[in-house]
């Protein structure tokens, strides 16, 4: 790896291990390899979202030409969020992209993320269904997210009526993330999901 | 360089010494002008004519402005290259200008990191001359520099490279960035789409889109369907969008049009088979040329291809093929059932669409063969390319017509139902079988008489001006008047 991108990740990875966000368990940061061009994020999911009380953890990708091109990131925890994919976990975030500057650190990035979590940008959507719910139907959206964030993030709200949703296709011999991922495209409509399901 | 030389009646190809003589005079252009609805003035240049054309801005822009040819190529590329606009604007409110290009930044940079003591990007501590920074005041170390242009660089990017700060989007000039670069290879690379760039940016230019040309065409007027063609490789391309030329179809129709087939691609797959049975022996007929009007081998029945009704009632005075009748019943009709016709209409205008630009295709061949047979004749002392030349012409009008014709069908899909649009679609019927009619006599050019296959000729190229004139949108006042 280049010299000075081992250099800048090692001065960041202190930045951000002595930050107060760290303090405060908002963000937390950690090494994969030995070699710094893979860490692991976390970030607490933002109060008063559907977010809250949920720990995601990110796989963050160093390139060889860091920080002079961004970092790679994605969810490792899936979420059900506009501008997330829902099944990669994939991330639409201007900063990653053309508003990358070298300037920008780890700690800015995770941040920024964080506040992706609290207000969503479904113009610039990531997950067409995910940001199609969240603007016609956003009480449901609300409702999945929670859900999703219960079982995937470690949230506290359980959502009793869609637990019992994704236990009748479970029944029916179906994936349990398949099950849910079907009902929450389909607004939890049973019959809608099981007929995608089988046909 | 000017227009007259790129018209379609010059052939570039290096076979020029049949036109000698022949001058392509200003006379003929006028007259295009006025007889050829599609006249469009352009000229069509190479690099260094457009190198030097956008340094003649450049410097009119530093002298007038007393600023570096570097800074000027920044404002020009923001303000679209209209130096009497930024010279204008400059004169009223130098700092606006400096910040709308991107030169300065909005506010005046309070602190932010301009310290000079480490260097944000790389967190090394280098000496205060090996800093430097842009208008805004943001410093990083010379190496930083360096390596953020080559990543750029190498990414394609050039007159937007950005400086390295955090929410800042002051653009590093050419000067600034070449006095950190400095492989030869790496600066070659950032000039050439310099260029690019400033060709793209430029509302009077845009690039032949054809594979590997290099010229590049120049004209005043960026809308309505325009028609180009390239010098080098012959390619007719539409000026103010970029696509293949579309006249009578409008910009914006062209692109609906073109997605929808890129879209339906699957289910208009079906269509596309060379060979058909003949409709009244059921012999296999395979389409060797481009004319639709076919005659059967076996049995000597004349048929049309696409329809594969009888060719009789297509000579007749109304050549019913090319019209897509609508099932005035349809708004009583299911979903289900106005789905199935919207299908059919559009199958309806896309095998019409594609099988002419099959024959197309098919035609070129046949020019192809034709100047061989022509060369032959003439080795052989059978007159001169002068006495030929009118099979050559024959053949190039062939190629011009129906490369309108195909470009009607998306116009007549995307028309409303109504007396304009049945006018329309005469007009196309017409043409068409004229088109036909020249085809079947050019595919036969020598044992046609001479006289018949000029008078053909003069037919349908009246059959393809009249439509033109009445539908071609930027012909405003014409198709005002034609409207019903
Ligand atoms: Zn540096
Ligand atoms: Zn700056
Ligand atoms: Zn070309
Ligand atoms: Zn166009
Ligand atoms: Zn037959
Ligand atoms: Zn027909």
């Amino acid at each position: 790896m280049a010299n000075i991108a081992a250099k800048r990740i090692k001065r960041e990875f202190k930045e951000v291990m002595k930050s107060e966000e760290v303090a405060g368990g908002d963000i937390k940061l950690e090494l994969v390899n030995d070699c710094w061009t893979e860490l692991q994020g976390e970030i607490a999911g933002p109060p008063d979202t559907p977010y809250e009380g949920g720990t995601f953890l990110l796989e963050i990708k160093v390139p060889e030409t860091y920080p002079f091109n961004p970092p790679k990131i994605r969810f490792m925890t899936k979420i059900w969020h506009p501008n997330v994919s829902s099944a990669t976990g994939a991330i639409c975030l201007d900063i990653l992209k053309d508003q990358w500057a070298a300037a920008l650190t780890l700690r800015t990035v995770l941040l920024s993320i964080q506040a992706l979590l609290s207000a969503a940008e479904p113009n610039d959507p990531q997950d067409a269904v995910v940001a199609k719910q969240y603007r016609e139907n956003p009480q449901l959206f609300n409702m999945t997210a929670r859900h999703w964030t219960n079982i995937y993030a470690g949230g506290p709200t359980s959502v009793w009526e869609f637990n019992q949703k994704v236990q009748r296709l479970l029944d029916m011999g179906i994936d349990e993330h398949q099950a849910r991922v079907a009902l929450s495209t389909y607004d939890w409509e049973l019959e809608r999901a099981t007929e995608q399901l089988f046909c | 360089m000017s227009a007259e030389s790129d018209m379609e009646y010059s052939d570039n190809d290096g076979d020029d010494y049949y036109y000698e003589g022949q001058d392509d005079c200003d006379m003929e252009t006028v007259d295009r002008s006025k007889s050829d609805p599609e006249y469009f003035m352009f000229s069509c240049l190479r690099v260094e004519e457009v190198e030097k054309l956008l340094n003649e801005s450049i410097e009119l822009l530093s002298n007038s402005l007393q600023i570096t040819p570097s800074l000027a190529k920044v404002m020009l590329y923001a303000y679209e290259w209209n130096a009497q606009e930024i010279i204008k604007k400059y004169k009223e409110n130098a700092n606006e200008v400096l910040v709308y290009s991107r030169v300065k930044p909005p506010m005046p940079q309070t602190q932010g990191n301009s310290s000079r003591s480490i260097c944000a990007v790389c967190a090394s501590t280098p000496p205060l001359q090996k800093y430097s920074a842009l208008a805004c005041g943001h410093y990083f170390c010379n190496d930083c520099w360096a390596m953020h242009f080559e990543v750029q660089i190498m990414q394609g990017v050039s007159n937007t490279i950005q400086c390295m700060a955090q929410d800042c989007e002051v653009r590093a000039p050419e000067d600034f960035v070449l006095s950190h670069v400095t492989k030869p290879a790496l600066r070659e690379r950032y000039q050439q789409f310099m260029f690019k760039d400033h060709v793209k940016s430029h509302p009077q230019l845009r690039f032949c889109p054809g594979p590997n040309c290099q010229w590049i065409y120049q004209a005043w007027v960026r809308e309505g369907a325009r028609r180009v063609e390239c010098q080098g490789c012959e390619l007719l391309t539409c000026f103010s969008c970029g696509a293949p030329h579309h006249a009578p179809t409008d910009c914006t129709t062209i692109r609906r049009w073109l997605t929808k087939c890129a879209d339906d691609s699957e289910t208009a797959n079906y269509i596309s088979a060379h060979t058909k049975d003949c409709p009244k022996c059921q012999i296999c007929i395979e389409k060797n040329g481009g004319c639709n009007h076919m005659q059967c081998g076996a049995c000597r029945h004349d048929f049309c291809w696409v329809c594969l009704g009888d060719w009789r009632s297509h000579g007749s005075e109304y050549y019913e093929c090319s019209r897509y009748k609508e099932d005035p019943n349809l708004a009583n009709d299911s979903q289900h059932a106005q789905a199935r016709e919207a299908l059919k209409k559009y199958l309806h205008y896309y095998e019409r669409w594609e099988n002419h630009a099959r024959s197309l295709k098919l035609e070129e061949q046949t020019l192809a063969s034709l100047k061989s047979r022509i060369n032959q004749k003439v080795m052989a002392g059978e007159g001169t390319w002068i006495d030929w030349q009118y099979l050559w012409d024959a053949a190039r009008l062939l190629k011009r017509c129906r490369y309108t014709l195909q470009y009607t069908y998306p116009f007549a899909y995307y028309m409303d139902v109504g007396p304009r649009k049945e006018l329309f679609e005469y007009q196309q019927a017409q043409l068409e079988a004229e088109i036909e009619n020249l085809s079947w006599k050019v595919e036969r050019a020598e044992t046609t008489d001479r006289g018949d296959l000029e008078n053909q000729m003069d037919i349908a190229e009246k059959r393809r001006t009249t439509l033109l004139k009445d539908f071609l949108e930027f012909n405003t006042n014409n198709a005002s008047s034609s409207k019903i």
